[in-house]
């Protein structure tokens, strides 16, 4: 099947936005249940969210204060903040409307029904009462629309790309979680480290691995074990190694494929390499900016070798 | 009864559904019937749910308004239109018949000039419209057709009879929202279809496509087939993209094609650079090649019309249809059927005064106050003169204008446009409506069973336009008998 190169870009970042929507709904749904959850004093604050989001310049350009309410904001419904879940599914929306003839055509009709619920529920679900529903209901609706893509679509070079887009986000992402997450919540300085378990639980809970990791690791979630399942596990699908693993096997089938690769085979020697149980927090830290580097030009990669950057 | 359709009465016009008894039409009863006997309750729910259906199917057209381009859900009755395939037999050869002398008259225009030579066309008006592209002269597409997918206009008068308003010969839209009506209707009324047996509209991509597919220059089993948009910002962007979809083509934009020095036309893929054999462009002639025409346009393809001429493409419609698509011109196609086909129209045109003519001129200005006055070259209702409402100082100034400038106008009666019964508010009223059958030409020559009926929602307006509130009917070809 021959595939526009103007249209894997559309299908590659509808993918991403719809990705971004997803992950950013669990991220905030298990973050509000883990404030929900700690002991007052604890101090978690909101900011955390945003950080992970690198959204604090937007965030600081609408607002002042970092407050639930605020936060909540700028991350479920601000039209200024292109990552908010409104934003992205917006823009999801948009790409879709341009990719039509290639998709399935329910594709289109349950992204613009989750466009049209966003618009109309987004504002009236930052309070905690309607939050919850909201966030529950984007996430169904985004994993509806990834599953028929999964069911219907013919394993083409449409697919791939879509499947990179996916994938590439989704490796972004939770790199993220781990690095402000860990970073901010666990970093040095804490006095009340009894509540370490359930801020480890929140974040595997955001990355929808809690229940695997204690199948696979044990109960009680631990720094160092929660890092190692949630970088290098190969069989959980939102791991770092899952992903970059499952971006080499759609690289593999596309043509002009080298630059990409190295890239990627780069990222993968760099996560074999890195042993959280022996890392220091500044270590992790160092490696989670690496490998984000390294998806960043994997992303630059793809844009120049198959869409539209040079017309000629 | 129901509320909503107890106080139907027909105006001093052709209803589509009901007889001026206040009866339904035959072929309309039990149609009627069933949406009588729903309770108001019932009938609101349905445009609720056709509401909701084209909400969800995503069926939009997209309107300029200050400066912002803002996507609308598209405007529909939910009372189908009916005709009798009887009478749509009829029509549909007269359409048939006028699409193929029409593809005569531009093949001819762009070649021998038969026609002007012979005097039956005058030769300036043709020659001097800003439609004649003199980059086009020699071209002999396949089968002689040039308008491969034209759209007409047609109305019903007074009398119950179709008259040809106007052919859109060029880039014209609407076919997508056929289809969909269908839809709807099937999903908001699916108790309407137990009783007829109404013609399937469903199959017009597969049409469209072998259409296309047969002007292929390259001779393979699957052509490669693209729709090219000037984007999503045109208004009928939506269809442009159902199109392709229903096709299977690909629906591409200007930067995604190029020609090579081998005057071939290719597509940027991420395999690389594909040859394309078939263009069905919804961009207008003056944007689709910057090196031949509009210099400064973005939409187009540079060197598109070099591999035209070279005969390595098809391009639908083929640039310069667009000169038989003319108000002037519109006035002689009762001649060209005549001309060219040696037969007579099957269909009627509205009676055309052109002031150019002496005889005519004469008759105009002594009518103004009845007839319709149209600038010969403006589209889209600029500068025109409604007779029967218009003000004794519009029709002097007129006067002067055609006395100073003839050959710019034409005039046509007024029209009593039909109207048929529409849901509008809490009440069925009757409203006017225009329909636009599409016409396909290349190898054969096929017309929609039907096509897209506008109404205008507005009580009294003859304006049917969706982007000034018109909305649309899905429309039902019945068989007579069952």
């Amino acid at each position: 099947m021959r595939l526009l190169s103007r249209v894997a870009e559309r299908l590659y970042w509808m993918a991403r936005y719809m990705e971004r929507a997803e992950d950013t709904a669990r991220l905030t749904q298990s973050y509000s249940h883990l404030y929900m959850d700690t002991p007052e004093g604890a101090d978690l604050g909101w900011d955390v969210l945003v950080n992970i989001l690198d959204g604090q310049p937007a965030f600081e350009n609408r607002f002042r204060v970092y407050n639930e309410q605020n936060v909540l904001k700028f991350l479920i419904s601000d039209e200024d903040n292109f990552a908010s879940i409104r934003q992205s599914v917006r823009a999801a929306r948009e790409n879709v409307r341009t990719t039509r003839d290639v998709l399935p055509e329910a594709v289109w009709e349950h992204v613009n029904e989750l466009y049209l619920y966003t618009k109309e529920h987004a504002e009236t679900s930052i309070g905690r009462r309607n939050r919850h529903r909201f966030l529950d209901e984007v996430q169904g609706r985004c994993q509806i629309v990834a599953g028929l893509v999964l069911t219907t679509m013919c394993r083409d070079n449409a697919f791939r790309f879509m499947a990179l887009g996916h994938l590439l986000e989704r490796a972004d992402m939770t790199t993220r979680v781990i690095d402000v997450g860990a970073g901010a919540l666990l970093g040095s300085g804490r006095s009340n480290q009894t509540i370490d378990p359930l801020i480890w639980g929140s974040l595997l809970q955001s990355l929808s691995a809690m229940s695997t990791y204690r199948r696979n690791v044990g109960p009680l979630p631990e720094a160092a074990p929660a890092v190692e399942f949630i970088f290098k596990d190969p069989t959980l699908p939102r791991s770092l190694q899952f992903c970059l693993n499952s971006i080499r096997g759609e690289l593999k089938q596309l043509k002009h494929n080298e630059q990409a690769l190295k890239t990627l085979e780069r990222a993968r020697r760099r996560l074999k390499r890195f042993n959280p149980a022996q890392a220091s927090w500044q270590e992790l830290h160092q490696f989670i900016d690496d490998i984000q580097v390294d998806l960043y030009n994997l992303g630059e990669n793809i844009n120049q070798s198959w869409f539209l950057t040079d017309p000629a | 009864m129901n509320k909503s359709w107890q106080s139907y009465e027909t105006g001093p016009y052709y209803d589509e559904l009901v007889t001026e008894a206040g009866k339904p039409r035959v072929v309309a009863r039990r149609a009627v019937n069933m949406l009588q006997s729903l309770s108001d309750e019932e009938m609101s729910a349905r445009r609720t749910a056709a509401e909701l259906a084209i909400n969800d199917m995503g069926i939009s057209f997209t309107v300029y308004s200050e400066g912002e381009n803002i996507d609308r859900a598209w405007p529909f009755d939910i009372i189908p239109r009916i005709i009798k395939s009887k009478d749509w037999a009829r029509v549909s050869k007269g359409l048939a018949q006028r699409t193929r002398a029409l593809n005569c008259f531009i093949d001819d225009i762009y070649n021998k000039q038969k026609i002007l030579k012979d005097g039956i066309v005058p030769a300036e008006t043709v020659l001097e419209s800003g439609n004649y592209k003199e980059q086009c002269a020699g071209m002999s597409p396949l089968y002689g057709a040039w308008a491969h997918v034209c759209g007409t206009d047609l109305v019903r008068d007074r009398d119950g009879k179709f008259y040809v308003l106007e052919d859109n010969l060029r880039v014209p839209s609407g076919v997508s929202y056929m289809l969909e009506n269908r839809e709807i209707t099937k999903r908001v009324l699916p108790e309407l279809f137990e009783n007829y047996s109404i013609q399937p509209v469903d199959d017009y991509p597969s049409r469209l496509h072998s259409t296309l597919a047969a002007l292929s220059p390259r001779k393979h089993r699957r052509p490669c087939i693209v729709v090219l948009t000037p984007g999503i910002y045109n208004s009928a962007y939506f269809e442009h993209s159902f199109l392709a979809r229903g096709m299977g083509a690909e629906l591409v934009e200007g930067s995604d094609l190029f020609v090579d020095d081998d005057d071939c036309l290719y597509m940027r893929t991420v395999d690389g650079a594909e040859r394309v054999d078939v263009v069905y462009r919804r961009i207008d002639d003056d944007f689709l090649d910057p090196e031949v025409f509009n210099p400064k346009s973005m939409l187009g393809v540079p060197g598109i019309m070099r591999a035209w001429k070279a005969g390595h493409v098809a391009i639908a419609n083929a640039p310069g249809s667009g000169v038989a698509d003319d108000k002037v011109v519109y006035a002689f196609v009762p001649d060209m059927i005549r001309y060219y086909l040696n037969e007579k129209p099957a269909i009627d045109s509205v009676k055309t005064y052109l002031c150019m003519h002496e005889k005519d001129r004469e008759y105009v200005l002594n009518n103004l106050d009845k007839l319709v006055v149209k600038p010969a070259n403006e589209s889209g209702g600029y500068g025109l003169l409604v007779g029967p409402h218009s003000t004794k100082a519009k029709r002097d100034q007129f006067a002067k204008l055609i006395e100073k400038n003839p050959r710019n106008y034409i005039a046509q009666p007024t029209l009593s446009l039909s109207t048929a019964p529409t849901y509008a508010g809490d009440r069925v009223e009757p409203r006017h409506l225009d329909l636009r059958p599409f016409i396909l030409s290349s190898r054969e020559t096929w017309v929609t069973p039907g096509g897209l009926t506008r109404v205008a929602m507005v009580k009294g307006s003859l304006v049917v336009n969706s982007s000034q509130g018109g909305g649309s009917k899905d429309t039902w070809i019945v068989e007579g008998s069952k």
